[in-house]
């Protein structure tokens, strides 16, 4: 036995194999431009009526729980990008290769499954922060100033932006998992937008919802994803506070990603793989 | 040790069984009915390295589970495997490394980009020299001729094209084992003989091949050896000759008689009852259908020349196609193979 665990240790799959698997998703993302627009565009269309409908609240200098208008653009900006990044649809993807067997192949390589999936992510992720920040360059330049970062908190929030990447990863891989058990790719992938829209502040301010909503909120990983950034940015955590939600962040980005190797174990002897 | 060692390998997949409609949707939330289909069933198989095994059964007998089952895809419900000393399922990436898969009717090219992508992933994949990757593309490039596929997206490949890039795919690293679903379907004679080509080179720089195949000329071209399954169960497991000479014992004689009288039917049956006597497409053209084994052919010759003169002769031998066509329409049972 000891032969083997040593035999498995010696062929740990390179770096540079999951470099290549972000490469080449990252090359099939601008093979296939306009998809991604595509996919992108339906997020900006809710940034733009976000902008508009705030815009109109808080005009002339109202203030709605706590948001002036340029700390509301700098959220719905903060949402935009948080939304955006890790958004188009692996959990749609890897669904379709769960079904169709296709998942089947993706086992014969001799790379981590989990790892595998996250080095894809991460390519898409490097075109989609870059058309996220043209994007966003946009509309401060067409919907006037936004508040820049809160005094002090510029470092807070780039740190917030680090487990981004993982915790979204891990919620669109869960969605992907779950085709494992439900052959309806298309209906789990709506089902984690509009729960993510929701429980991470996207759509709208988590301080803005009914008491339960937020207390739901409170136990879901997914206000790491959108509210923790944007608190951070706009002073609303500052000190203990914001160090609170930075560890709670880091805890859901390492319980989520270890939560799904779990369920990857199991998922994995669900495999059917039909023909033949 | 034999490299690759399986010893009671059980596979069942359960499959939820729905009444049709939504009401039997609605229905199967409620009550959540089963159906346990057993796809392999105590297989027992032995392959030492080198070895070209023919792998072969109707379908659904559960030739593509068992090839998952050894790469490490499918968990065994009860059994072992171990090839190379590896449990594929425990250690699938390093199985990964040691192995290399073709699934006929699945590409593992990266569909929308050109194959020399796909070939550049699975170079840094397999961690491969630039030096270890040229040569090996070069060596495959002999016989797949892979210039012209190179720049293609994979996507608007031919089939034969596709299975060529596919090929290289799969033997790019190397591999000291290969397991090929279906390598030749759909593709014409000439990219078959290419890749048994291919395959025939392989068993000679002394790779592992498994062979799951329809398509008999594969079997008869590459293997020694042919393992024949049905439901999930191994019927036959030897050398190819055993099942000719236990299976393809039958031959027909075709004689051409110089005198077309009727009679000479009845007559020649008279004279070898061991064997079967029709009469042929033309006026005095008989078929004797003997076994090999009991009846040698020099006697049924002297048999019919003692009794007329005979103008032509010729002797069909059954190949191995007609056994297997005849397992797989349940003709021929080979439950009490050796």
């Amino acid at each position: 036995m000891t032969g083997t665990t040593v035999a498995a240790a010696a062929v740990r799959p390179p770096l540079r194999a999951y470099r290549a698997y972000a490469r080449i998703s990252a090359r099939t993302v601008l093979t296939y431009r306009l998809n991604f627009a595509l996919g992108l565009f339906g997020l900006l269309f809710q940034l733009l009526a976000l902008l508009s409908i705030w815009g109109v609240l808080l005009r002339a200098g109202n203030t709605v729980g706590g948001f002036s208008w340029p700390q509301m653009k700098a959220y719905l900006l903060i949402a935009y990008g948080t939304n955006a990044i890790a958004s188009s649809f692996g959990d749609m993807r890897m669904g379709f290769r769960i079904r169709e067997g296709l998942v089947a192949i993706d086992l014969t390589k001799p790379v981590d499954f989990q790892r595998a999936r996250f080095a894809e992510t991460s390519g898409v992720a490097v075109v989609e922060l870059a058309t996220t920040a043209g994007i966003c360059a946009l509309v401060v330049g067409l919907a006037g100033p936004v508040s820049g970062p809160a005094p002090g908190q510029t470092g807070l929030f780039l740190l917030s932006l680090l487990p981004l990447l993982p915790l979204k990863f891990c919620t669109v891989y869960l969605a992907g998992l779950a085709c494992f058990w439900t052959q309806n790719t298309f209906g789990v992938s709506l089902t984690r937008v509009a729960v993510t829209n929701l429980f991470s502040g996207a759509l709208v301010p988590l301080a803005l919802l009914p008491g339960w909503l937020q207390a739901t909120a409170g136990v879901l990983p997914f206000a790491s994803i959108t509210a923790t950034p944007a608190a951070l940015y706009l002073g609303t955590a500052t000190g203990t506070e914001a160090l609170r939600l930075l560890a709670v962040q880091l805890a859901w980005a390492v319980g989520l990603w270890f939560g799904c190797r779990l369920i990857w174990r199991v998922a994995v002897r669900k495999l059917t793989v039909h023909g033949g | 040790m034999a490299q690759i060692e399986v010893r009671g390998l059980t596979k069942v997949f359960r499959r939820p069984e729905k009444d049709p409609g939504l009401v039997g949707a609605l229905k199967h939330l409620v009550t959540r009915r089963f159906r346990d289909t057993v796809a392999v069933r105590g297989l027992d198989l032995d392959i030492e390295a080198g070895e070209a095994v023919a792998y072969v059964g109707p379908n659904g007998a559960g030739k593509s589970t068992t090839v998952k089952l050894l790469c490490g895809i499918l968990v065994p419900t009860s059994g072992q495997v171990r090839v190379g000393g590896l449990v594929p399922h425990r250690d699938r990436v390093a199985n990964a490394r040691q192995i290399g898969v073709l699934f006929g009717q699945r590409s593992q090219l990266w569909w929308d980009l050109p194959v020399r992508e796909s070939l550049g992933l699975l170079r840094d994949i397999y961690d491969l020299s630039p030096q270890d990757y040229r040569d090996q593309l070069e060596r495959l490039d002999q016989v797949l001729e892979l210039g012209d596929l190179l720049p293609v997206v994979a996507r608007k490949l031919s089939l034969g094209q596709r299975m060529r890039a596919d090929l290289a795919a799969a033997l790019l690293h190397r591999p000291r084992i290969v397991y090929l679903d279906e390598p030749t379907i759909g593709l014409d004679i000439a990219v078959k003989d290419r890749v048994r080509q291919l395959l025939r080179g392989l068993r000679a720089d002394g790779t592992t091949l498994i062979l799951t195949t329809h398509d008999l000329g594969d079997i008869e071209d590459v293997c020694q050896r042919i393992v024949i399954i049905d439901g999930g169960r191994a019927l036959y497991d030897g050398p190819l000759q055993g099942v000719k000479d236990t299976f393809a014992r039958e031959r027909r004689m075709h004689v051409q008689l110089a005198d077309s009288g009727p009679e000479h039917a009845g007559v020649l049956a008279q004279l070898l009852p061991e064997a079967t006597v029709l009469a042929g497409e033309q006026p005095g053209e008989f078929v004797i259908q003997f076994d090999r084994f009991t009846l040698p052919a020099g006697r049924v010759i002297a048999a019919v020349t003692r009794h007329t003169e005979v103008v032509d002769l010729r002797i069909d031998e059954p190949g191995i196609e007609d056994v297997i066509r005849r397992v797989y329409s349940g003709e021929l049972s080979l439950a009490d193979a050796p």
